[in-house]
């Protein structure tokens, strides 16, 4: 009986261990906001040099360098935020985002590439080259909303 | 005989390309008007390859429809894979009537309901900057598409139902400015190929000109008419993200668009965009429908 008593306090206190790693999951509503906020900066820090590439934003080679180093980081954020938790939140999100989740995957990757190549290239100072690099990360983002956000 | 043979094919494509020298210099096209008149009308995209050192205009963009797949073809004036053979009427029935020099019926994937609205002027000097094209040898890929959309005879009957050809017509009551916006955005930029829903035969549905629903890919495309076009935004604000492919926010739209804004409206002169954006203004409002 008392062995039993222990065991259960045992097995208890195991269970509250991985009840804890379950409640630190945030709430659906939060994880949607944390993910929308770093888009939200991946959009402050991509926005001033996305127009470079064309001309239609003055060429500033610190400016990309500064913000590459920041989307770098960035760019990591968003994706454990898509988790099926937050299937039936109200967003922009498509349920291709959690039904091709391995496409979707795969956008994610990329755009951590493309983006890794920017601050590499950025560092080298090849004018022509980093435009390049700056359009094939819009070209990136783009490519990804078309097939998992909505108008 | 092989020899007869060679000669034959070189004096072939020797005739192919006199022409081509000639109406350069006997038309009255503008090279250089042609050349903007290509990017107003996208031509680029649909007919250049999406893979890295593709040749412009050399064809090969596959366009996925409900339909089948339609593949742009090579428009450089190669006499052989090309028009290097067409002449001039050639090349205006082809955006008018959606016909081949042989009279063959093209597939509505190539935009003529809209270009059937180009004027004089304008195919003209399209037709001129295009003869200035590099010659490319590049095959054009064969369409892939199912029966029984892959009988071109078929297509007489969509175009009794769906095509209305005939110039473009000004709106004698609007202002000069949005005639030159409805003008861009209807008959050049074709942009109801895809913001204009299609019914199942593929035609599009009038009465929601411009509003948006499914595209050819079916994929949600945005409504433009003043019931959701961007109803936060200025008009400097659609100006920008017309020309620079991003928001203010720092968004970037879907690739569809974000190649639309680096080929054609992009390179729009500023007077030209702010016509788009005041005929868009001006259309009726229609709120989207019910999904």
């Amino acid at each position: 009986m008392k062995t039993k008593l222990i065991l259960s306090g045992v097995v208890l206190l195991v269970g509250t261990g991985y009840g804890a790693a379950v409640l630190a999951q945030a709430k659906p509503d939060v994880l949607v906001k944390q993910r929308q906020s770093a888009m939200t900066l991946i959009g402050k820090y991509f926005g001033p040099i996305a127009g470079m590439p064309s001309g239609k934003a003055p060429y500033n080679a610190e400016t990309v360098i500064r913000n590459a180093g920041y989307l770098d980081v960035l760019s990591k954020m968003p994706w454990d935020g898509f988790v099926d938790s937050t299937k039936d939140e109200k967003t922009r999100a498509l349920p291709a985002v959690f039904t091709d989740s391995a496409k979707f995957k795969e956008g994610g990757d990329r755009l951590q590439s493309t983006i890794a190549q920017l601050v590499k290239v950025s560092k080298g100072g090849d004018e022509a080259a980093v435009k390049a690099a700056i359009a094939d990360v819009g070209k990136t983002c783009g490519g990804c909303h078309e097939n998992f956000r909505a108008k | 005989m092989m020899l007869k043979v060679q000669a034959t094919l070189l004096l072939m494509s020797l005739v192919g390309a006199v022409p081509a020298v000639l109406a350069q210099g006997s038309a009255q096209g503008d090279i250089k008007r042609g050349e903007y008149l290509s990017k107003a009308a996208g031509c680029l995209g649909c007919h250049t390859d999406e893979k890295k050192g593709a040749v412009n205009y050399a064809g090969g963009r596959a366009l996925k429809t409900p339909f089948g797949t339609f593949y742009g073809p090579n428009i450089t004036p190669h006499p052989e894979a090309g028009i290097g053979k067409w002449s001039e009427a050639d090349f205006a029935r082809a955006l008018r009537e959606g016909k081949r020099p042989d009279g063959a019926n093209y597939f509505p994937a190539f935009p003529y309901p809209s270009f059937t609205g180009m004027t004089d002027a304008d195919v003209r000097d399209l037709w001129a900057y295009l003869r200035t094209l590099p010659a490319s040898a590049q095959a054009s890929r064969p369409h892939d598409v199912g029966f029984p959309y892959n009988i071109r005879f078929a297509v007489t009957f969509w175009k009794a139902l769906f095509f209305t050809p005939g110039p473009f017509t000004p709106d004698p009551k609007a202002s000069e400015t949005i005639n030159r916006g409805a003008y861009l955005t209807t008959a050049l930029g074709h942009c109801g190929e895809c913001h204009t829903p299609r019914n199942s035969m593929g035609g599009p549905r009038k009465e929601r000109f411009l509003a948006g629903g499914k595209g050819p890919e079916g994929k949600d495309i945005p409504n433009l008419t003043p019931a959701k076009l961007k109803k936060k935004w200025g008009d400097k604000d659609l100006a920008d993200f017309l020309s620079s492919g991003v928001t203010p926010d720092g968004d970037v739209p879907a690739e569809a668009m974000g190649e639309v804004i680096r080929n054609t409206t992009g390179l729009l002169t500023p007077a030209d965009l702010a016509a788009m954006i005041a005929y868009l203004r001006s259309l009726p409002a229609i709120d989207d429908e019910k999904k």
